[in-house]
């Protein structure tokens, strides 16, 4: 009896023992045996797949379409998050300025553009209600936008600084040197009156002088792309990049002297 | 009730032209919805609310605009009125001959309006003004063409 125990306590001994040596092996085994049997695994997802599809059509039919509203329905959810980010984003660096800046300032939204081709105006949804008045200076959180030409109760009319009626007298801010910004109902603005031996290089930037009585001085304009001498010979002007991209503007501040 | 359709449509137009064109346009321009439905008006209406419907448009057109007086109010009565005096002498059924039509218009209207901005000292380059004088034209007579068949569903009588 002792005998046939001990015979049995050997066996399960050496079976435990390799059962230990085979679960030491097995992290080991783990990965060549997974490489082995990656292709036939594969083939057999493969089939069951198409099983699956063929038995399962109809209910695949319906959930795709199902789906495919949902990613519609997410899609257009996206997007008006991506609106409401970018949004935020536009407002919250109105709001730093508003804080930072030493100016009393009124924040609008743009409600509507010029109706014609020869002028750059653009109608906010604030008006002689909200304390704006004819002629007072608009900017955004990157330099000048244009001033208030009239308003209504609850709404305003914009010049926007590259309508050809717009001047404001503006210095470069390296050299000091004066001259007259005005719009080209393009995408540049020019800077006239520059006497010849002006020191004006490009990239320059140009702000306000502030001899403008309504503007103060200081707010950025732009930068110098080029120079140019007038067909007189009698003085220089030069184009500028307004810092404000201008056809994209959908909310402004107006400062309240 | 035609006329009130045509009222709404004018003041949809007019709210276009100051919105959803400006996402449109092509060159930075884009065309004249007000000055299509001008021509509409006096090609498909009775002389005097033609002329009624063309000040109306030209008001709107003015309210939206930067002008020292009403401009376009007095460009657009103008216009109705010689396409209407024009109707009594040559015939204008043949689309082509409205397409001509309203291209030479706005041509004139875009030369007259920068002529007068030019007089009140707004100066703004050549190329600038050429591109604008000849593009709006073409793309307004585009819209009007395709304006043009709804209107003649919407307006002619059966």
């Amino acid at each position: 009896m002792f005998k046939f125990k001990k015979k049995s306590l050997i066996h399960t001994a050496v079976f435990v023992s390799f059962l230990l040596l085979l679960s030491s092996l097995i992290p080991t085994l783990r990965i060549p045996a997974f490489e082995i049997l990656k292709y036939p695994l594969g083939l057999f997802t493969l089939i069951r797949r198409e099983v699956e599809g063929i038995i399962f059509y109809h209910r695949n039919i319906v959930q795709n379409e199902r789906l495919k509203k949902e990613i519609d329905f997410l899609r257009q959810k996206l997007n008006t998050a991506n609106e409401i980010y970018l949004e935020n984003r536009r407002l919250k660096n109105l709001l730093s300025f508003k804080q930072k800046t030493q100016l009393k300032v009124v924040s609008a939204r743009i409600i509507g553009r010029s109706a014609d081709n020869w002028s750059s105006i653009v109608i906010i949804d604030k008006g002689s209600y909200h304390g704006i008045k004819r002629g007072f200076v608009v900017i955004n959180y990157l330099g000048l936008v244009g001033r208030v030409i009239e308003t209504g109760d609850s709404t305003s009319k914009i010049m926007l600084i590259n309508d050809p009626g717009f001047g404001v007298s503006a210095i470069v801010q390296r050299s000091r040197q004066e001259g007259l910004v005005s719009g080209t109902l393009g995408r540049s603005l020019i800077m006239k009156y520059l006497p010849k031996d002006a020191d004006i290089r490009a990239c320059d930037v140009v702000i306000t002088s502030g001899l403008t009585e309504a503007y103060p001085k200081g707010l950025l304009i732009g930068s110098v792309i080029s120079i140019g001498e007038e067909f007189s010979g009698l003085s220089r002007y030069c184009q500028i990049k307004p810092a404000v991209n201008l056809s994209s503007i959908e909310e402004v501040l107006i400062i309240i002297p | 009730m035609k006329n009130l359709i045509f009222i709404a449509i004018i003041i949809i137009f007019g709210l276009l032209q100051t919105t959803i064109l400006n996402y449109v346009n092509i060159f930075n321009i884009k065309p004249d919805l007000l000055l299509i439905s001008v021509i509409i008006a006096s090609l498909f209406f009775e002389p005097i609310w033609a002329i009624s419907l063309s000040i109306f448009a030209g008001i709107l057109k003015d309210v939206f605009s930067v002008n020292a007086f009403g401009m376009h109010t007095i460009l657009f009565f103008l216009w109705s009125f010689l396409i209407i005096k024009l109707s009594r002498k040559i015939t204008l059924d043949n689309n082509y001959i409205k397409l001509v039509l309203i291209f030479i218009i706005a041509i004139l209207n875009n030369i007259i309006i920068r002529l007068i901005f030019l007089f009140l000292g707004n100066f703004i380059s050549l190329g600038l003004f050429l591109r604008i004088s000849f593009i709006e034209p073409l793309y307004t007579a585009f819209i009007f063409l395709l304006v043009l068949k709804f209107a003649h569903t919407l307006l002619v009588s059966d």
